[in-house]
């Protein structure tokens, strides 16, 4: 699988603004102790409850923990979640979804009632649902969003594909004896993967979100870990005196967002088949 | 015979994010009464953007200067509402493609009764009536019936006929026929090339003809007008041009066709292809491909002069093509 | 000359119309589109076969089923003696190999993310043609044969004009060294002068690499210029076949003479107000009964619209299907 990437004049503004975004919080993901001031664990009590100050940016929460330490330490886990929420259901969406577009007649049948059935449930509910029968937890989460998750990119990659089959590049693979392997993954997928592949840089925004609503109801990552969801579930009883144990957090989570659907956005630009 | 269109100058720019685009340079031409005028060139000749300057059908980027005299006024230098009444009155226009051209959600009486409205003073009842007797015209069987019929419900060739039934409602004086017969079947596109000649006989209309096809100018039209690169380059009768073509494109495009007797040998062939409106070569235009060109071809574009009556050619060894010979002779 | 290298034999295909639910219960026969029927002929080594036609008239269907991008309902091609359709696994790449096509559209035709060299070296490698490392000389040899420069082949589909984008498609056919070429529109797509490049290149390379060629256009004057026979179909069916010459001197067919007579010529001077053939093409859903020309002919008699004239013998390798015998030559439709 080969996504050409054009030589263009100049990079779309909005991939060069989401790249920076996301390759700063990459950064902060992988090295948060370098950026932390403190120990995002510490109990401090002689400094509880504390707005943010030049000693503590954010200030602290009930226990004393310095919020932007637990914000930049969040990063980790927040981050591990948008790919790994992801990249499975994108795999699997993927080859399953390009065979389905190629194959057609049954497989497409059986497939559009699937897409039926998952899309008359409430997404956050189905996985809450199947989050609870395996147990909380990161690992529990994947499974649970990887279960629904793929058939949303299949529904892209098979139209996609389905189009692009009836070009006539296609049939010219087929009269050159090529197999069908061949022609699926490597001419139709790189023609039918953009709109895929978009469409992923806004999943992990979601799966970010929906990262944190799990952690917020307990059921994704488990206290005292950072976790944005979990640190703005923190906070929730100190609302009205301590906004910024949930507030910050709540920007890291709308800041990432943005980083990811501006990099989706100008992917979108680049990728784009000249004509 | 009277000039009924005088065509001066007429320029077309399209302003883009990366520059102004020519695509209709320093063009003119005049058309008789009762004329068929084709109007011949290929991709990004800027023949149509020709015909749809003449009643100012162009896009907002689109600026005009020059002038299109009709009947006295210069269309140019009309107000939007003066040159709408001339538009679809006086003027009509058919197109290429007349699946997007007739809209899919109104029956063809309708369509038709719609311009009788707009260009006529006739009461509903007459309407009806008229609007029979323009698909008996243009040779739509069964006429009252198909009025009530949708495009979707006629084959191309019926809807060609059907556009030309409603361009022919406000009893126009002069018909713009944009490739009217390029989506068609050859037999087919043969039955509406020869209705055009007898519409513009019954009802002495003049017609301006685009076309890509030698072929349909040949069997059409009555003098012709050659576009290469935004530009007119010959212009002429049709049997002085296909007889005696001064231009080295003419001459190319003639011998490009195949014709019979030369079965199986290699066809005169222009090399390269037809520069974009962004890259359009200094001197003439057509100098890079050109077998005939010189060094004044590269550096100076060649003005229009006429060589025979009514021959008009813009190139610079236009005597030495003439000896060349045409190919189709 | 005369060795046969594939023969087809009562070629039927037809594409069923969607038939719902709705459909089924209301008790309506399934409809289909009738492309092909009951097509034969045969394509002699080293000849061009021009098969001409309006659309709707199977010409495309019978190209693509004679590479097998369509299965065939009814009927068998037999490729140098041996069943097309029964061939599977290597034997069906290796008849992919040496039966090539190239396709009407330079605009979908290519892979629009794949350079040429991608494109060409896949063909190669694929099939096996050249060791890899001889692969970049091959390509650049195949360049120089479809007339395209060197530095072409690190460029995409989308940085090419149409005409070039043709000779891509005809390199790339070219690079597994087929012996037949199913050309379908080869040129129909591209600019007058652009069209007469690509045709003296297929001469020249038909000459060059002695090739097989089969033609399918719509445009008479081209069939005529680059083919030693013709085959003209109507409704899925030929109607009229032979040399060349014979067929446009003498044609046996009133729908091959209304063709010749509908197709504007460069002469001025031959001008008719006489159209060539009333009406428009039957629905191919529902051909008509008889001869398949009969709702348009001009000469249409009783039996036309009773039995179906099959192909007969009119001179040497000249066949029609026309109850009437015996058109004069001079009696032309104009």
């Amino acid at each position: 699988m080969s996504i050409a990437l054009y030589r263009t004049a100049s990079l779309p503004r909005p991939l060069i603004f989401g790249g920076a975004i996301l390759a700063a919080s990459l950064l902060l993901a992988i090295f948060p102790s370098v950026f932390a001031p403190y120990d995002p664990n510490a109990f401090d009590y002689a400094a509880l409850l504390q707005g943010p100050s030049t000693a503590h940016l954010m200030g602290t929460d009930n226990f004393g923990r310095d919020v932007l330490s637990r914000v930049i330490h969040a990063y980790t886990i927040d981050m591990q979640i948008a790919v790994f929420a992801t990249v499975f259901p994108f795999l699997i969406g993927t080859v399953i979804g390009a065979l389905v577009g190629y194959v057609g007649g049954i497989s497409e049948t059986i497939f559009g009632r699937i897409v039926d059935a998952v899309i008359t449930f409430p997404f956050l509910v189905l996985v809450i649902a199947i989050v609870s029968i395996l147990g909380p937890g990161l690992l529990n989460m994947y499974i649970a969003v990887g279960v629904v998750g793929w058939v949303f990119y299949a529904r892209i990659i098979a139209a996609e594909v389905k189009v692009q089959k009836r070009l006539d590049y296609a049939d010219a693979g087929r009269a050159m004896g090529y197999t069908h392997m061949r022609i699926i993954f490597r001419h139709l997928l790189p023609n039918a993967i953009t709109p895929a592949v978009v469409y992923w840089m806004t999943d992990m925004a979601l799966a970010i979100l929906l990262g944190s609503s799990l952690g917020y109801l307990g059921l994704g990552a488990q206290p005292p870990a950072a976790e944005w969801g979990v640190q703005i579930a923190d906070g929730k009883n100190f609302m009205a005196t301590a906004w910024w144990i949930s507030v910050f957090p709540g920007l890291a989570i709308v800041l990432t967002g943005l980083g990811f659907s501006l990099t989706g956005d100008g992917l979108a630009e680049v990728l784009r088949t000249k004509k | 015979m009277r000039a009924v269109l005088d065509v001066r100058n007429l320029t077309t720019r399209f302003s883009t994010p990366t520059g102004a685009l020519v695509a209709v340079n320093d063009v003119s031409f005049s058309l008789r009464e009762r004329e068929i005028l084709g109007l011949v060139g290929e991709s990004g000749s800027g023949k149509s953007v020709t015909l749809r300057s003449l009643i100012r059908l162009l896009p907002s980027i689109a600026s005009q200067s020059g002038e299109v005299i009709w009947q006295g006024h210069d269309i140019l230098k009309m107000s939007p509402k003066e040159v709408r009444a001339v538009r679809g009155g006086q003027i009509s226009m058919i197109f290429q493609e007349p699946t997007t051209a007739l809209n899919p959600v109104l029956p063809i009486g309708l369509q038709i009764d719609e311009n009788l409205r707009a260009h006529t003073t006739l009461s509903h009842r007459e309407r009806l009536n008229r609007a029979r007797e323009l698909m008996d015209l243009v040779g739509i069987p069964e006429a009252a019936r198909r009025l009530a019929e949708y495009p979707h419900q006629f084959s191309g060739g019926m809807k060609q006929r059907a556009m030309i039934a409603i361009a022919l409602a406000s009893n126009p004086r002069l018909l713009l026929a944009d490739e009217p017969t390029t989506a068609l079947d050859v037999t087919i596109q043969d039955q509406i090339l020869k209705l055009i000649l007898d519409l513009r006989d019954e009802l002495a209309m003049s017609v301006i003809f685009v076309t890509h096809d030698l072929g349909v100018v040949a069997a059409t039209c009555d003098r012709m007008a050659v576009m290469y690169a935004g530009r007119i380059v010959e212009t002429g009768t049709i049997a002085d041009v296909f007889a005696r073509p001064m231009h080295a494109y003419t001459r190319g495009l003639l011998g490009s066709v195949p014709r019979v007797g030369t079965e199986r040998s290699p066809l005169m062939s222009i090399e390269g292809t037809p520069p974009g409106l962004s890259s359009i070569p200094r001197g003439c235009a057509f100098h890079p491909r050109c077998d005939f060109a010189t060094n004044v071809c590269r550096v100076s574009q060649p003005v229009t002069e006429t060589v025979e009556p009514e021959h008009d050619v813009a190139c610079h060894n236009s005597l030495a093509v003439l000896e060349a010979g045409s190919p189709v002779q | 000359m005369s060795d046969v290298v594939i023969s087809a034999a009562g070629l039927r295909k037809s594409f069923p119309l969607p038939h719902g639910l709705i459909d089924r219960i209301s008790g309506k026969v399934p409809l289909a589109v009738h492309a092909l029927n009951d097509v034969s002929f045969t394509l002699h080594r080293g000849e061009t076969l021009g098969i001409v036609g309006e659309s709707g008239c199977g010409k495309s269907t019978l190209a693509r089923c004679l590479v097998r991008l369509h299965e065939l309902d009814q009927g068998e091609i037999h490729f140098e003696g041996t069943d097309v359709a029964s061939l599977s696994g290597p034997a069906r790449r290796a008849f992919n190999r040496r039966v090539q096509m190239i396709f009407q559209d330079p605009y979908s035709s290519l892979n629009p993310r794949m350079t040429v060299r991608v494109i060409l070296t896949e063909a190669l490698s694929v099939h096996a043609m050249r060791p890899a490392v001889e692969i970049p000389a091959r390509i650049a040899e195949l360049l120089d044969l479809v007339r395209l420069p060197q530095d072409s082949a690190d460029r995409y589909p989308h940085e090419f004009s149409g005409g070039q984008r043709q000779r891509i498609g005809i390199a790339r056919a070219l690079a597994v060294e087929p012996e037949i070429l199913v050309a379908d529109e080869l040129v129909s797509a591209l600019d007058v002068s652009v069209q007469a490049q690509v045709v003296n290149l297929l001469l020249d390379l038909q000459q060059r690499l002695d090739l097989t060629v089969l033609f399918v256009a719509h445009d008479l004057r081209l069939v005529r210029h680059i083919s030693h026979r013709v085959a003209v179909m109507y409704l899925g069916k030929i109607v009229e076949i032979g040399p060349t010459e014979a067929l446009f001197a003498a044609s046996q067919h009133p729908y091959t003479r209304a063709l010749l007579a509908a197709a504007p010529e460069l002469d001025p001077s031959k001008r008719s107000r006489k159209i060539a053939a009333k009406g428009e093409l039957p629905s191919p859903i529902h051909p008509p009964k008889g001869c398949l020309f009969n709702t348009r002919c001009p000469h249409a008699f009783d039996r036309c619209y009773a039995e179906r004239p099959q192909l007969t013998d009119r001179s040497v390798g000249h066949q029609a299907a026309c109850h009437l015998t015996n058109f004069d030559p001079k009696d032309s439709l104009k």
